[in-house]
């Protein structure tokens, strides 16, 4: 029988008089070089979808100069069917307090910003309080824990927008102008928030930070197999009998274990017949393919990613063609509307579904590959660059069932 | 250094340039749409895409710099098969159909669209045109907007905000209901706009252009009870002819004046008569305040759209602009008196019509303070369009003379058309009424030239007159904040648009490279081609003062040729 391994989730950690802040203590006492060196050596990847080593961001930020740097926390969950950073920040917002701690001190800023999803209310709610604690108990601001490390930390509430996931535009949002992305380069560590050295990092990336110098936990950076170390938060929804957040250690639970094991099968005794493995921005793994270990190189070798770990079970009972029109709708409302390929090419697409159910009649699709792929190599930011991912991955692995037919991507 | 290669071609380039700014270099091509040169890179169209070797995404070539060892391909298989897919979606965005079509746009002969679907090779539209149902934009006494043409290429925006420093426009909404509008969609006549139009010149589609009155004009020209008077800017003369030619810096005057005439205007006329004119009253304007204390710097009132600005921005310098009115409004005051008592003719049947490069000129002519000087402003671009529709072979027609009493002029008039030119003009009056001597050499280099803000300081006899010429509003605002700050200047010429009216935004949409470069050496040629060069001496001048206005700043001067300006809000 497999099980969770408990590091992130856990009992509520609200009471900041109750919380040790071990992780950040332990790190004051190692010094800059050699906390980003730990973080490092974990091997610690980005949580939020890109999966970038978080160690070598670290390290990167904290060798550029800067009149001052700033580190912000990426709390805009948007991907659909995500909810880890939610339960992090209603339930343990002292280990995400923490982790923004730790990055700001290794990176040598001392402004810090969370960026928290606007729908949010609770987590705002819950973490104004802790930002209100932290300062009244002298754990924030200057001489933390009698150091000389001093930060500030502002909350920002995001205003709805998807593309505010993507950190240049979540820059843009906290600068107060559009939520569109940035031309990179230059990259947020070398002109980030207000043209500073910047890091945005993601909410669980942080706590796994806090993890991996937490002395409690030594071996959390050991967890989880080569290329795919601790663990990760998985969101289970869809058709299952036990939806919810799970978390499990890389490399050691197939998605066959994660589907029918941790989340009890599929609901009401039907069958599976895809899983969304990240969110909708990710290509879907087929019901037949679920047996192999859940880590960042398996999804790939499968052209897909694990992404934001958002993962969507969708039984046979569903119209394949809503479901399509479901995720196109949402990026053609959700393009920030500053690229051609993504704002045309994601309204086209939506239109030419409509209209293939609709009429029912033959769907071209060579102009649904043409446009795909205009989409995917030419848009501005990663977000567009994906946004057909879930679509494509649909018609080519269901074209004969839906009449398409072909493949997407060329 | 650094070495790259582009197309199969090895190049040695520059650290820091653009993929697109190196292909030009090996002489490629990239098609762009939403990059303009002296914009800030925005990376939108994504037309500019580019392989490079070993990556699988593409990437912009405006946006991405050059690196050692890249190796790109421009117009790879995959590279062109994806522009062509992506102007498909550009174009299904633009909305042709029945009522918006080609033939009846006003970028018909330029259209910006139609020359990247011949760069790319564009051979098939699968898509439907999108109807996003907004409608014309028709606030604005000087521009329209057509919001279902805007492919939100975002240059009017950038052009805006970066190079006139207002920002009138922006981006609202997201996704498919991304469009380009201005404050709270509120329109361009009810924003801070100056009219100067220099986002049409950098609209790559028919989404903006001005207030037409070309066909009113044609009606009135037919009309046998109305007599038509038009006047001509000093700028319109260097490029009325580039709708024709297609190329830049032609003279072509005399050509003009016999279009007009053709097109059966009664009386053709020169507003450089009046630019002659404005010197005379505002050189009076500037003596007289130096000598009696009054309020410096004196800055230079020619321009509509500096005028809008100022009344805009800095209001609370409304009483340093000089109360002269532009040449065209002088112009028109004139024509519907002095030219009506010696033509013998009622003004109620005069019609006063301006040919400008300007877009701004047109709202100035309904300004309340001097309504009725001027009944209709054309932009050059009109005037191409109506001696095309009227079947007249322009190239190739004889020269005529202006008619003589509003139409002779000095060369200090026909710079007037360039940044520094009304300074020159100024300066080489001013000297000689001062000191009472003749200048030896009349050509102030000092002020001439293409820099945003030049700065100068002329000795005038004993007098130090310290000068400054600003052009483009992204300028004067530098330079207004520099007076801001205590910096002293006697006279300051402000003009709306980079280059001064030759770069106006009523020009002809430039089809040559440097075409400022090209207008002002042809202005500066016509200015050293003839013998008359100093406003004070221009004979017709010197008679209607005698004549009629009795002398500069006289009581009928100030009643006819001055105004006042006002405040507006932010």
């Amino acid at each position: 029988m497999v099980s969770e391994k408990l590091y992130l989730k856990g009992d509520k950690l609200l009471n900041i008089l109750d919380y040790d802040f071990k992780s950040i203590k332990n790190a004051l006492r190692m010094g800059r070089k050699e906390t980003i060196q730990k973080i490092k050596d974990s091997e610690l990847k980005g949580r939020g979808g890109a999966a970038f080593p978080t160690g070598l961001k670290w390290q990167l930020a904290s060798e550029v100069e800067g009149e001052e740097k700033f580190l912000v926390c990426n709390a805009d969950e948007g991907e659909p069917g995500t909810f880890k950073d939610r339960y992090l920040l209603e339930e343990r917002p002292l280990k995400v307090l923490e982790g923004i701690m730790l990055a700001a001190f290794a990176i040598g800023a001392d402004k810090a910003y969370i960026y928290i999803r606007g729908e949010y209310t609770r987590a705002i709610e819950v973490f104004t309080e802790i930002i209100a604690a932290a300062r009244k108990n002298k754990i924030l601001d200057s001489k933390i824990f009698d150091s000389n490390f001093k930060l500030e930390i502002k909350l920002v509430r995001g205003a709805g927008a998807y593309v505010c996931g993507d950190e240049t535009s979540l820059l843009n949002s906290i600068e107060g102008k559009r939520g569109r992305s940035r031309i990179k380069p230059p990259y947020p560590i070398q002109e980030g928030l207000f043209s500073q050295p910047t890091v945005v990092n993601n909410v669980e990336s942080l706590c796994c930070a806090a993890e991996v110098l937490n002395p409690d936990s030594e071996e959390f950076a050991n967890l989880g197999i080569e290329g795919s170390r601790g663990t990760k938060l998985l969101c289970l929804s869809g058709d299952l009998n036990k939806p919810g957040l799970y978390e499990v250690e890389f490399g050691k639970i197939t998605l066959q274990e994660i589907i029918y094991d941790l989340a009890g099968g599929i609901k009401a005794g039907e069958n599976l017949k895809f899983v969304i493995p990240g969110g909708i921005s990710t290509a879907l793994i087929t019901a037949k393919d679920l047996d192999f270990p859940y880590s960042y190189q398996a999804f790939e070798k499968r052209g897909s990613s694990l992404g934001s770990g958002a993962v969507i079970a969708v039984s046979k009972k569903h119209d394949l063609l809503d479901l399509m029109l479901n995720v196109s709708r949402f990026y053609m409302d959700e393009t920030c509307g500053t690229c051609f390929p993504c704002r045309e090419g994601n309204r086209q697409i939506n239109k030419i579904l409509k209209e293939f159910k609709n009429s029912g009649q033959k769907i071209d699709a060579e102009l649904i590959s043409d446009i795909g792929n205009t989409i995917r190599l030419a848009a501005r930011c990663g977000l567009g660059q994906s946004s057909l991912n879930f679509i494509s991955s649909v018609i080519e692995n269901y074209g004969q069932e839906l009449k398409i037919g072909g493949k997407i991507y060329a | 250094m650094l070495k790259a290669v582009i197309d199969g071609i090895e190049m040695e380039l520059k650290e820091k340039m653009s993929i697109l700014d190196a292909a030009k270099k090996a002489k490629i091509n990239i098609p762009t749409l939403c990059y303009e040169e002296g914009l800030s890179i925005y990376g939108g169209c994504r037309l500019c895409v580019v392989e490079i070797e070993g990556e699988e995404l593409l990437k912009p070539a405006c946006a991405t710099d050059i690196q050692a060892g890249m190796e790109i391909k421009t117009h790879s298989k995959k590279v062109r098969n994806l522009r062509k897919n992506l102007f498909e979606l550009i174009i299904a965005t633009h909305n042709i159909d029945c009522q918006l079509n080609c033939l009846t746009c006003s970028r018909a002969n330029n259209c910006e669209l139609k020359n990247i679907a011949e760069d790319i090779g564009v051979s098939k539209m699968r898509l439907d045109p999108i109807k996003r149902g907004e409608g014309i934009d028709n606030s604005s006494y000087s521009i329209i907007r057509e919001p279902e043409k805007c492919i939100s290429c975002n240059r009017c925006i950038r052009k805006c905000e970066e190079v006139q420093g207002i920002g009138i426009f922006t981006t609202a909404n997201r996704g498919p209901e991304t469009v380009v509008t201005t404050f709270k969609n509120r329109g361009m006549g009810n924003v801070e706009c100056t009219n100067c139009g220099q986002c049409i010149l950098s609209c790559p589609t028919g989404a903006l252009h001005e207030l037409y009155q070309k066909d009113i004009v044609l009606d009135i020209l037919s009309d046998q009870t109305k007599h038509v008077v038009v006047q001509t800017a000093p700028a319109v003369r260097v490029a009325i002819s580039e709708p024709f030619s297609n190329q830049a810096g032609d003279i072509s005057t005399g050509q003009l004046v016999t279009a007009l005439k053709r097109l059966g205007f009664d009386a053709v006329f020169d507003t450089n008569f009046t630019a002659d004119l404005t010197i005379m009253e505002e050189g009076t304007e500037l003596i007289e305040r130096i000598n009696s204390g009054g309020k410096l710097p004196l800055f230079t009132s020619c321009s509509p759209g500096w005028i809008k600005f100022i009344e805009h921005f800095y209001p609370e310098y409304l009483d340093n602009l000089s109360s002269a009115k532009s040449p065209q409004q002088m112009f028109g005051a004139l024509a519907k008196t002095y030219y009506a008592e010696e033509a013998g003719i009622d003004p109620e049947d005069i019609v006063v019509v301006s040919v400008m490069p300007c877009t701004a000129k047109k709202f100035e002519a309904k300004r309340d303070e001097m309504a009725g000087d001027v009944d209709y402003v054309l932009t050059t671009r009109e005037l191409a369009s109506m001696i095309k529709s009227a079947g007249i072979d322009f190239l190739n027609l004889e020269e005529s003379e202006y008619d003589e009493l509003l139409g002779v002029s000095s060369g200090a008039a026909d710079i007037f058309g360039t940044t520094g030119g009304v300074m020159e003009a100024a300066l080489r009056t001013a000297t000689e009424l001062i000191t009472g001597q003749e200048l030896e050499n009349i050509d102030f280099d000092i002020v001439r030239g293409l820099e945003g803000i030049k700065k100068a300081e002329v000795e005038i006899g004993e007098l130090k007159l310290k000068a400054a010429v600003a052009h483009g509003l992204g300028n004067a605002r530098r330079v207004m904040e520099m007076i801001k700050e205590g910096e002293e200047f006697d006279f300051v010429e402000f003009m709306a648009c980079p280059g001064g009216c030759m770069g106006g935004g009523g020009q002809p949409i430039s089809c040559a490279d440097n075409v400022l470069e090209k207008r002002q050496q042809a202005i500066y040629e016509i200015d050293k081609q003839k013998t008359l060069r100093k406003s004070h001496e221009n004979p017709y001048i010197k008679k209607l003062y005698d004549n009629y206005l009795e002398k500069p700043g006289s009581e009928k001067a100030h009643r006819l040729l001055h105004t006042k300006y006002k405040a507006r809000k932010i």
